[in-house]
């Protein structure tokens, strides 16, 4: 099992340990329900050190990646952000991502940590492809795994920005990197040297808890001393378990649960993130739509769970793939499958355990950050 | 009067000819926040290893099984409204009552040293 360089600190803090995709992760620290409740309210920090990160650059690579991405990348301001499907040649969806732009035809993709490797052979093999259909086109692409090279931690929460801001001198920020991330828009990034390191960290406005929030990417061997000043600083560590339950609360996807090679971005309710304009792999998926994805708040105590069955009029019409309590609505929450011309409102029914228990249709997110 | 115990953490306590079940201090603790909770109601005929409660934290359900076959005589309805009580006192917190049908079920369960050492072996 790998371990994130934050391994010693977790072990320390008393987390309990679990593999998750390869890597032994904190689940949980002070318990679930309050890692959520001190994101939603003040600010947590999470280990993310397992997601992956792939360079893709060189001349040509921006007009690769908008091909193998359900959304352009090229003709952004260099520091935006792009959320982005990658979708196999049958619209089935490979992985979802964030692509940051480091330079001119510099790319970093930054992906889950279970599909790393799977995503890598599917990038070469699809530049191999874009190459033979587009043989006029430079593609001169060089695809790195640079996961190694980063530790990640990420800083959620309404009070994150103001904790940072705070320990600027301690992360090592100069006055003005410190004033350039606080004017830092959502889906933006900056760079900021790093102290005896060849690689600059990364800093972005992101995360994947709904709340304001920001994401560090830095050298891998430095990153305890980043996560020493959050926690010395009183910032609440946060495990994976409070980290899943959040995005679902925020109506975020999940690899494996939303999407899957079986689930294509237009089956799993993510119009919005794919641009049918452009010419893409995966765009095949627009003529094959078979179901569409619902979001369930529970009328009483019921918490669904993924797998559970759901009823339409009494009839099964589909299955929960993402379900928890959420400590915010103190109520079951989940998002569902279910057939294309399912009403948008009203109430169905899931099946826990032996008994059909009612859930009212809502339009997601099930909690809205602060 | 000792505590039984069986492999899939329930505790167990023998007055006459019934039998009180709840849920373990190590299994409360593996869940974390349990967030829901309900027993099988009064009346319920059990089989050995039969669902008899349910607990929910906020990532995870599961069952509780039943130690001992018989007949529930008592469900305790109070764990619906206030879950967090199996975390807080999993000793005092009950979920059913059963009268046994055959006593002679509960030499098959742990005592607390060997409860306590299969805990140990299932944490490693």
């Amino acid at each position: 099992m790998k371990k994130t360089p934050l391994y010693d600190r977790h072990v320390e803090l008393g987390a309990r340990m679990v593999e998750y995709a390869g890597w032994n992760m904190p689940v949980q620290y002070s318990g679930i329900k309050e890692e959520v409740h001190a994101v939603r309210n003040a600010t947590g920090i999470f280990d993310v050190s397992h997601m992956g990160e792939i360079r893709v650059r060189g001349e040509g690579a921006g007009a690769f990646l908008d091909w193998l991405l359900t959304r352009k990348v090229t003709g952004k301001k260099p520091d935006v952000i792009t959320y982005a499907i990658l979708s196999a040649a049958d619209g089935g969806t490979v992985d979802d991502l964030l692509v940051y732009t480091l330079g001119e035809e510099d790319y970093m993709l930054v992906v889950n940590a279970a599909n790393k490797d799977k995503d890598v052979g599917h990038i070469k093999e699809s530049l191999a492809s874009y190459k033979k259909l587009y043989a006029d086109r430079t593609a001169d692409v060089e695809i790195i795994d640079e996961s190694d090279l980063y530790g990640q931690i990420a800083v959620q929460g309404p009070g994150s920005l103001d904790c940072i801001l705070e320990v600027a001198g301690e992360l090592g920020l100069t006055g003005a990197e410190a004033e350039e991330l606080a004017a830092l828009k959502r889906f933006r990034s900056m760079t900021v040297p790093v102290a005896g390191e060849a690689l600059k960290m990364i800093v972005s406005r992101t995360g994947y808890t709904g709340e304001n929030g920001y994401e560090f990417y830095i050298p891998a061997g430095k990153t305890a001393r980043y996560w020493d000043v959050f926690i010395k600083a009183g910032v609440v560590p946060c495990g994976l378990g409070s980290r899943d339950t959040l995005r679902l609360e925020a109506g975020m996807p999940l690899y494996g649960h939303e999407m899957s090679p079986e689930i294509s971005a237009l089956d799993g309710g993510m119009a919005f993130f794919v641009d049918l304009e452009h010419d893409f792999q995966g765009k095949v998926m627009e003529d094959k739509v078979t179901r569409k994805q619902i979001a369930l708040v529970s009328d009483t105590k019921a918490i669904p769970r993924e797998g559970y069955e759901v009823y339409v009029n009494g009839e099964k019409a589909g299955v929960v793939s993402s379900g928890t309590f959420s400590p915010v609505l103190e109520k079951g929450i989940a998002f569902a499958f279910v057939a294309p011309e399912t009403p948008e409102t009203g109430t169905v029914e899931v099946l826990v355990r032996k008994n059909l228990q009612p859930f009212t249709v809502v339009k997601p997110p099930f909690v809205k950050g602060k | 009067m000792d505590l039984k115990y069986s492999k899939t953490h329930e505790w167990v306590k023998v007055e006459g000819n019934v039998a009180t079940i709840g849920l373990t201090d190590f299994a409360q603790n593996q869940l974390g926040e349990i967030v829901y909770a309900e027993a099988e109601p009064v009346g319920t005929a059990v089989e050995l290893e039969g669902i008899i409660g349910t607990v929910e934290s906020v990532k995870a359900a599961s069952d509780l099984y039943a130690p001992i076959s018989g007949e529930i005589v008592e469900a305790n309805e109070a764990i619906e409204d206030e879950p967090e009580t199996i975390n807080s006192a999993p000793w005092e917190t009950w979920f059913v009552k059963i009268e046994m049908a055959d006593p002679s079920e509960l030499d098959a369960l742990l005592d607390k040293a060997a409860y306590d050492k299969f805990c140990e072996e299932e944490e490693a």
